[in-house]
């Protein structure tokens, strides 16, 4: 007997996937965010051997395809340290380095965006490094950065895909378990990717309304 | 457990031919993507609504939708509606299809780059429509664009590695095949890692020097 038709139960399965895929978007996102921000502020403090060390480290994981840093997380790292990871972990540890990598461009070349009169202005008016760098370059580097990040944020949705190869039932996985299971690529597959479009564009319509706000202060008002 | 690389030797061979394989594959999707993202650019630039939508749509879709997931669409729906494809030929297809998606996005910035004042003393000079655009846009829009173009060809590069989800032996599929044979999966992937950086660093830097040396001529020297 064979169960070739959509069920029912088919939906809650697309849902699940569509959980975990979204799960593991935002988690990765947070630790990316928080880990790529603490890279680029080794670099503003110009750490010593700490800062070229982020550089080579960011450079690395820009300039490698993430199914493979996948299998080295996954199946390399186990045989190094001897312990198991679970496909989730490996994915949580992957996606979130490579998030981190990107974000730390963006917030470097962000910084860098601040003209150099500012930090000398505020060194003369006697603010402390970190004073600077919270009132005086944050501020307008958020601003500047929040474009590139939003492209970012679409590109590491997208990436998420990938983790269905070591095994996570994401979206992706549920897609090819109901492809082999009914033959129906076609409608599969056009689902799939109807959702992650939606969510793509979900994602750009909440960075486009933050952006305005965060550029609300600045913007023209008029005399 | 020691860093070992002795048991890989005798795979060196095989993993050179799916850097072949890969290299191949990016080239052809490269070639494709070129004559894909060209046409696109033309169509997002011109002043037919009807072509602009049609070129906008074709974008939106291509780069937000996972590269695995349009893959695995082509790869088992396509047998479905049209001829049977190869793998390999399915994946070169793929990568064209989403690389065009990108390439359309440089060249169309290059085109939106030029200075209306020479398209407008071409008009002026009687030439046609397919002389302005052979002789003037195109020329000038692709040579601007060599950089971002690099690019392009970086990610197309490391989009390649998700080719061996669809059973195509390139670099990254030799390589699963390699550490499931030597059990060392980590010595593989690292040194995968490594060659994957060493193939796209060479390329920005290729791309880097042509694009100065095309670009030597410009007023305040090449940006």
């Amino acid at each position: 007997m064979r169960y070739s038709g959509f069920t029912w139960h088919d939906v809650v399965v697309l849902l699940q996937g569509l959980g975990v895929s979204v799960g593991l978007f935002l988690a990765t996102t947070i630790i990316g965010l928080a880990l790529g921000l603490a890279w680029a502020t080794v670099r503003y403090y110009r750490t010593p051997v700490l800062a070229p060390l982020v550089a080579a480290l960011a450079e690395l994981l820009k300039n490698s395809p993430v199914l493979v840093q996948l299998f080295l997380v996954f199946f390399g790292l186990p045989v190094l340290l001897g312990a198991d990871l679970t496909p989730v972990e490996a994915a949580l540890i992957t996606l979130s380095g490579n998030t981190a990598a990107f974000v730390y461009v963006i917030a470097t070349s962000s910084i860098e965006s601040v003209g150099h009169e500012q930090l000398e202005t505020a060194r003369v008016f006697g603010l402390s490094r970190w004073q600077t760098l919270r009132r005086v370059v944050a501020p307008q580097a958020a601003a500047f950065g929040f474009g590139p990040l939003t492209g970012l944020l679409i590109n590491q949705l997208q990436v998420t895909s990938l983790i269905s190869v070591i095994g996570v039932v994401d979206l992706t996985k549920v897609g090819a378990i109901l492809n082999v299971r009914t033959l129906e690529p076609f409608l599969v597959w056009s689902v799939i990717g109807v959702l992650y479009y939606l969510m793509a564009r979900l994602i750009a319509r909440v960075c486009a309304r933050a952006e305005t706000r965060l550029r609300a202060h600045s913007e023209w008002k008029g005399l | 457990m020691p860093f070992d690389l002795t048991s890989i030797t005798p795979y060196l061979g095989d993993l050179a031919a799916g850097a072949r394989l890969t290299a191949l594959a990016c080239l052809l999707a490269l070639a494709g993507g070129l004559a894909i993202g060209i046409v696109v650019a033309l169509m997002r630039t011109a002043a037919l609504p009807l072509a602009r939508r049609v070129a906008e749509f074709y974008v939106d879709v291509f780069r937000n939708v996972p590269f695995i997931v349009q893959l695995f669409f082509l790869f088992y729906g396509l047998p479905e509606i049209g001829p049977e494809l190869s793998p390999f030929n399915t994946g070169v297809l793929g990568l064209a299809l989403a690389g065009g998606a990108f390439t359309s996005d440089v060249i169309r910035s290059g085109i939106l780059a030029l200075e209306p004042g020479v398209l407008e003393a071409a008009q002026v000079s009687g030439l046609s429509r397919l002389t302005i655009y052979r002789r003037i846009v195109l020329p000038m829009a692709l040579r601007t664009s060599i950089r971002p173009l690099g690019a392009v060809f970086v990610n197309l590069i490391l989009t390649s590695s998700i080719l061996s989800a669809i059973t195509i032996n390139e670099l990254t599929g030799v390589a699963k095949i390699v550490a499931s044979d030597t059990f060392q999966p980590f010595e593989v992937y690292a040194l995968l890692l490594l060659a994957y950086f060493a193939m796209t660093t060479l390329v920005s830097l290729a791309a880097g020097a042509l694009h100065r040396r095309l670009n030597r001529h410009l007023q305040g020297g090449p940006v």
